[in-house]
């Protein structure tokens, strides 16, 4: 039996280690990052069946809790790695050629500490390890995001590290006033001692670490940074910001809401917060003509498409917002990392500069193409097993709210699109043909393309096998007695 | 005897048709206080214009005139004329209206392989009287056969026996006055002669038509002459199982028609659809109403 | 032979067709025709089966097929407009760019069509159906130019139809758990008429989006006439059809035809009012297209009009006006296409399709002449084509239904269609022929191909309209209609019975009696246009003839009553929406004190909500 710990400490331990690879050859740096997220991705994927059978929980130093730190590796916290090993593995195969410029070696440190973060977010079963892996993950997407060290990134940065650092001060508040309250801070533990958040200090918790956590999730109206970084940052940066980073935001809220405060109450009041988010980023992206930040907000809809999903709270909602999270991860990520090659080429962001690349970049253009279909919601692609299971879900919650809720949501789909099949036309249709020579991007960043299209279509026309996962991550959200009882024993 | 009413009604058409044309010709120079042309002047004239040489554009050119005489004639065996009609159960009153557009199309097509521009100028207006003609047309004919509830234009004809006249009955009196109203827009004859005004357009699609071409849109016309006022006739007038007296109906009406619009002046072709679309229209729509309020 | 092969083949083909173009174009002509061919056989094939078996399982359901006589009708259709259109891309298209990618689009959304014909339940009907809008979007767009802004209205449009879709078939499914359309069918006897009546409005307007059903029609217009001309013939034959399948799916299959009839009363009742709006749909759009200068537009609003009589004849839900509509269809779908390949033929040869520069090609084109004059015939309705037929049982039905006023707009609609068929006969056969185009030639052959085969399909169903009623009839007995006594000839009934073939006798025998009268006289002498035009003498250089605003008076008359209102509000609306979204965007500001006070109001909202008015 392979210890789960190793999901968190080989990349870790590699992150550490590279500067020391480094020195022997500044080539290796960028192979690092490969190997540590291919080894995550087929430990995942080895785990993935015997965590279906019954969750794995790891105790760090061999105290049970409440008194140590557990590690759980549950349903959900295994999809939530394959997806990050995934995405990871693509991101960084890809940045092999598309990172030549600056400090390569802190890029790919700083990589490698941001998806150890997100994977420590999903496995840790103690909140306060959850918040330092936050942490984590957060410093080191600051970090990315100046990375080119220009004005606009620099600035991007400092304003997402102020925001996210009240973020996180907030769920540290809210946190000690857990601890202050019960005197554990092991998520089972808290769970077992809350049972209402009727009383003015749990909500009050719940409020503050709401908030905080909302920051990172980039929900409504906590997401100003967002359109900002994601669209400063390097476009590999930008897919795994938008394809992981506030997808755990998403993970963290729902661990906080389901899990420890069995919180059903305000669920509708979520669900309106992310209908808004969902409507504000899709309005504001319609009219973007800069490519990146057209995506970035683009980002921000879809997260309040997830947390609408999640707030339904019905197995259906809650399995239909994890079906949400992989397509957008694997959309996003497909999308930022074509973008990213076409921006390199043209030296633009602006979308008009991108007339003819159907020619020039064929297959970056339908790598593009088909994430942005999945992300509209169109069969044969994944993003419409995503769509399908929302407004299942949505519609089979019934009542009025929510019929009028995913109303909204689908008149945001289609503003959603419009820009996109605008992109679309420029790429192949707009302007002329002529005089453009064929400059595809590398081969290895098709590779990451090639996979993402693969995988968005597999997904998309077989969901079955992804289901399977999804039906028992749904349960360990909505059966929050047997998670309490699974840690506790 | 059905095979003998395929030849019949045609021929006795032609004559009524040929008649009729030639005493309009008389009646309009006697209210114009002229001597005018004898009787028999348009066989006359057709026998002269068979005998003449011609100039053909190409097959359009005659297919189409072809077309237009071979359509109307077609026609005549879906009307119910004194007794006589030979098509009786092939679609009724909705064929003799599609029908009825063989000979524009026919003689458009044809005017349309010559290049002179008064053959455009002529089929435009043609198809524009058309549309304005239709409209209360369509509005008469439906006020009709909604009445009737039937599609036939027999049962039409039968369901009037012993002189339960539409024209006399409550609903259909509009429709048939309007009916009188637009006959000449139909016929193509004064104040609606403007698609073949012959001082201003050379009488427009048939400006290049010579000898044969001309009289074969002569014999259309007769035909045409005869078909409008029949159709009314068993419309409104109840028909009739006896050829002289359906001939005597007939006569009654176009010298009617011809007296009504014989003074006026011509119109240009927006009046002209804008009359059309006003009275006539506004008077076949009340029958309608009137026939639904029943 | 399996529906789920045919498919397969179809779909399989499709991408074989795009790899094979890499490698040589020649061969994927062939392959692209050959491949529409055998779909066709193997559609021609699957005539009087019927079964249902599922496919595959998607998300827990059972996607299944299913076949019965509605559905080949329609996927008859479909492959015979698909091969036609392939058959004439092959020389139309020649030597433009991305061939592969177009034969592909074509293909997929050929495929794509018959997916939805042959659905089982509402999820794969859903599927195919947003990948036919999407691959008629990269097919409108490839002309590129003003083709792009059609192509995005499309498919803005085409979302908002599928939002309605999935609504809709979702609340079906929270009613009666399953997408199945025959289960749903057999259960949803019981439900309220006001349920019905939502479901059926959110399936309208998905339906009437496609099926361009005034007032949903804005994109069609555009689309139309921008997208290639093959494609314009399946565009406007088949794909919004598939419009009409829904309306036909959704009204008669699903809900059926005893509960619509509780749907209201009188005028107020669904089909009532699907009527009316068919009937303004015939009205508005033939005096628009009436008013165009660009023939393919002309065709396009043309397609809307006859689109309404579509839906009126189904509307209305008498057996004579079912069959009336499914006929006309067909119809539409042969005539249409016809048109559209003559004027894409007119268009190779000229570079143009302006109704007001072209004119005389006649000389030059008399086949593409015959093709057009064929199909601008069975546009009008005329006799002894199949339009008359269909035509004939929709005014039939709403007479006899004591429905008038509706008979009038679709005979009114009639006569305007007449003017704008003979405006683009005359203004681009007629008349004198232009200095440029005297070294024009007839179409190739690959173009009078399909153009043939459709011709004979209209003068066949017209003159022998059984064949296809009898179809149609067994449609509509499967649907619960009343028979109808159909003959080869057309349709027995004692309130006026319909005999093609007499018509066809009565016009043949004129017909042959004046051409021999016509024979008998002295023969006429052949001479050019500008012979008898100036006596002999001198001829003006250049042209004298022009037939451009060819209908000035109506113009006059009708163009203040016959705009495009609802397009003006659509693009009204679309221009609010981009202002509110640029406003809602400026709430990113751009200052860090702002965004840090969002965090904090955001905050200080949930802690007021709990203590101020303790809602949780």
């Amino acid at each position: 039996m392979v210890n789960p710990v190793l999901l968190i400490a080989v990349p870790l331990g590699l992150a550490f280690s590279l500067p020391i690879f480094g020195l022997i050859s500044k080539r290796l740096e960028k192979y690092l990052p490969v190997i540590a997220m291919l080894f995550n991705l087929s430990l995942s994927v080895y785990l993935v069946p015997r965590v279906l059978t019954h969750p794995i929980i790891v105790y760090i130093g061999g105290w049970a809790p409440p008194f140590g730190i557990d590690l759980f590796v549950g349903p959900v916290g295994i999809f939530f790695s394959v997806i990050i090993a995934l995405v990871g593995l693509l991101v960084s195969i890809y940045a092999m050629d598309y990172i030549k410029e600056g400090d390569t070696g802190k890029y790919h440190v700083l990589f490698l500490l941001l998806l150890t973060g997100a994977q420590g977010v999903v496995l840790t079963g103690d909140i306060f390890n959850l918040f330092v892996f936050y942490e984590i993950l957060c410093i080191s997407s600051y970090a990315l995001v100046g990375y080119l060290r220009d004005r606009d990134g620099l600035e991007s940065a400092i304003k997402y590290l102020v925001q996210g650092s009240i973020g996180t001060g907030l769920v540290l508040t809210g946190i000690a006033f857990i601890y202050g309250l019960y005197g554990t801070l092991n998520m089972a533990d808290i769970a077992r001692q809350i049972n209402s958040i009727k009383p003015a200090a749990n909500f009050i918790t719940l409020a503050l670490i709401i908030t905080g956590l909302g920051v990172e999730a980039a929900i409504f109206p906590m997401n100003a940074w967002l359109p900002d970084a994601h669209s400063s940052a390097p476009s590999s940066i930008s897919a795994i910001l938008s394809g992981i980073a506030i997808e755990i935001g998403v993970y963290a809220i729902a661990r906080v809401i389901f899990t420890i405060f069995g919180a059903t109450d305000i669920l509708s009041f979520v669900a309106l917060v992310g209908i808004i988010t969902l409507l504000v980023g899709e309005m504001s992206a319609l009219k973007q003509n800069n490519i990146k930040r057209m995506l970035a907000y683009s980002s921000t809809g879809q997260i309040g498409l997830i947390v609408f999903a999640f707030a339904i709270a019905t197995s259906y909602g809650i399995e239909a917002g994890l079906f949400q999270i992989l397509n957008h991860s694997l959309s996003k990520a497909l999308l930022f990392l074509a973008a990213g090659y076409m921006i390199y080429r043209t030296g633009s962001m602006e979308i008009s500069s991108f007339e003819g690349m159907g020619k020039r970049m064929p297959l970056t253009s339908l790598g593009f193409t088909i994430g942005a279909f999945s992300l509209i919601g169109l069969p044969p692609f994944a993003g419409f097993a995503s769509k399908f299971l929302i407004v299942k879900a949505a519609l089979t919650k019934g009542g009025g709210l929510y019929t009028c809720l995913i109303a909204l949501a689908l008149v945001a789909t289609v503003i959603e699109g419009a820009y996109f099949f605008r992109v679309v036309q420029v790429l192949y249709f707009r302007g002329s043909n002529e005089n453009v020579t064929r400059q595809e991007a590398p081969v290895v960043a098709l590779v990451p393309f090639f996979v993402l299209a693969v995988l968005i279509i597999a997904i998309g026309i077989y969901p079955g096998p992804v289901m399977h996962v999804l039906n028992s991550a749904t349960s360990e959200f909505v059966h929050r007695i047997a998670y309490i009882q699974g840690v506790l024993r | 005897m059905k095979l003998a009413e395929f030849i019949i009604s045609p021929i006795l058409a032609f004559i009524i048709g040929i008649f009729l044309m030639g005493l309009s010709r008389r009646i309009m120079a006697r209210i114009h206080r002229r001597y005018g042309p004898p009787l028999m002047q348009p066989v006359i004239d057709l026998v002269k214009l068979f005998s003449q040489r011609t100039v053909s554009h190409g097959p359009i050119f005659d297919i189409g005139v072809i077309l237009s005489l071979a359509g109307t004639i077609a026609l005549i065996l879906f009307i119910p004329f004194g007794g006589m009609c030979p098509l009786e159960a092939s679609g009724g009153l909705l064929v003799i209206l599609y029908i009825m557009l063989f000979a524009p199309l026919g003689l458009a097509l044809s005017g349309g392989e010559g290049a002179n521009p008064n053959i455009s100028i002529g089929i435009s207006r043609k198809f524009i009287l058309s549309l304005g003609y239709e409209v209360p047309f369509i509005l008469i004919v439906l006020a009709v056969m909604t009445y009737y509830h039937t599609i036939s234009a027999v049962d039409v004809v039968k369901a009037q026996s012993s002189f339960h006249w539409a024209l006399f009955s409550l609903p259909l009196f509009l429709p048939g006055l309007a009916y009188i109203l637009i006959i000449p827009a139909m016929l193509g004859i004064r104040p609606f002669d403007l698609a073949s005004a012959p001082q201003e357009i050379s009488s427009g699609p048939m400006a290049e038509y010579g000898g044969k071409y001309l009289a074969l849109a002569e014999i259309e016309h007769a035909f045409s002459i005869f078909i409008t006022i029949a159709l009314f006739v068993d419309m409104f007038l109840g028909g009739s199982g006896n050829v002289v007296y359906f001939f005597l109906k007939v006569l009654v009406v176009f010298i009617i028609g011809l007296l009504i619009n014989a003074v006026f002046p011509r119109f240009r072709t927006e009046q002209a659809v804008k009359f059309l679309w006003k009275w006539p229209s506004v008077m076949a729509l009340a029958g309608l109403v009137i026939v639904l309020a029943i | 032979m399996s529906l789920e092969m045919l498919l397969v083949i179809a779909f399989g083909g499709a991408f074989l067709t795009y790899l094979l173009g890499k490698l040589s174009p020649v061969l994927r002509d062939i392959l692209a025709v050959l491949l529409t061919l055998v779909i066709l056989a193997i559609v021609a094939l699957f005539y009087g089966r019927t079964g249902e078996s599922s496919f595959m399982n998607f998300l827990g359901f059972n996607l299944s097929l299913r076949i019965n006589t509605l559905s080949w009708l329609f996927a008859i259709a479909v492959a015979t407009l698909g091969s036609l259109s392939t058959i004439f891309s092959l020389s139309y298209m020649k030597g433009k760019e991305r061939l592969d990618f177009y034969y592909l689009m074509m293909l997929i959304v050929n495929a794509s069509m018959l997916g939805i014909v042959f659905s089982g339940d509402l999820i794969s009907f859903y599927v195919f159906w947003e990948i036919m809008s999407w691959g008629t979007f990269l097919l409108i767009s490839y002309n590129r130019g003003p083709a792009l802004a059609a192509g995005l209205k499309y498919i803005v449009m085409s979302i908002v139809g599928s939002t309605a879709y999935l609504l809709g078939m979702f609340s079906l499914y929270a009613s009666y758990s399953t997408f199945n359309i025959a289960d749903i069918a057999s259960r949803i006897s019981t439900a309220s008429p006001g349920y019905l009546l939502s479901v059926l409005v959110l399936f309208s307007i998905t339906f009437g989006i496609k099926n361009a059903l005034v007032p949903l029609h804005t994109w069609l217009p555009d689309a139309h006439s921008e997208a290639p001309s093959p494609f314009s013939a399946v565009l406007s034959g088949i794909l919004i059809k598939m419009g009409t399948y829904g309306f036909v799916i959704s009204m008669y299959v699903l809900v059926g035809i005893k509960a619509l009839s509780h749907l209201g009363h009188g005028i107020l009742s669904f089909h009532f009012m699907l009527a009316i709006l068919a009937a303004v749909t015939i009205l508005v759009p033939t005096f628009i297209a009436l008013m165009q200068d660009d023939a393919k537009r002309v065709l396009a609003w043309s397609s809307i009009a006859q689109v309404g009589y579509i839906i009126l004849g189904i509307a209305i839900g008498t057996s004579l006006g079912f069959a009336g509509g499914m006929f006309h269809f067909l119809n539409h779908a042969s005539f249409k296409a016809l048109l559209f390949m003559a004027i894409g033929a007119v268009e190779y040869r000229t570079g143009t399709r302006d109704l007001n520069s072209l004119g005389g090609i006649i000389k030059k084109m008399p086949f593409t002449f015959m093709m057009t004059l064929i199909g601008a015939l069975g546009l009008i309705g005329f006799p002894l084509t199949n339009g008359f037929v269909s035509k004939w049982l929709i005014y039939k039905t709403l007479i006899l239904g004591k429905d008038p006023f509706l008979a009038f707009v679709a005979l009114f609609g009639t006569w305007g269609t007449i003017l704008y068929a003979y405006k683009i006969l005359h203004n681009i056969f007629m008349g004198q022929l232009p200095e440029e185009y005297k070294g024009v030639e007839e179409a190739p052959f690959s173009m009078k191909f399909p153009m043939v085969i459709l011709s004979i399909i209209i003068i066949l169903f017209g003159i022998l309209p059984g064949i296809p009623l009898k179809v149609i009839n067994v449609i509509g007995v499967s649907l619960g209609f009343k028979s109808l006594a159909v003959n080869i000839w057309g349709i027995a009934s004692d309130t006026g019975a319909l005999n093609t073939i007499n018509i066809f006798s009565a016009i043949l025998v004129s017909w042959i009696v004046v051409w021999l009268i016509f024979k008998a006289a002295p023969t006429s002498l052949r001479v050019e246009q500008d012979n008898n035009y100036a006596a002999g003498s001198y001829v003006p250089t250049g042209r004298y003839l022009y037939t451009a605003n060819f209908y000035a008076p109506v113009y006059r008359i009708i163009k203040p009553y016959v705009i495009d209102v609802v397009d003006i509000f659509y693009m009204a609306l679309a221009g609010a929406v981009r202002t509110l979204c640029d406003w809602t965007r400026r709430m990113y500001t751009g200052e860090l004190g702002s965004y840090v006070m969002y965090i904090m109001l955001f905050l200080a909202v949930l802690i007021t909500m709990r203590l101020g008015f303790n809602i949780w």
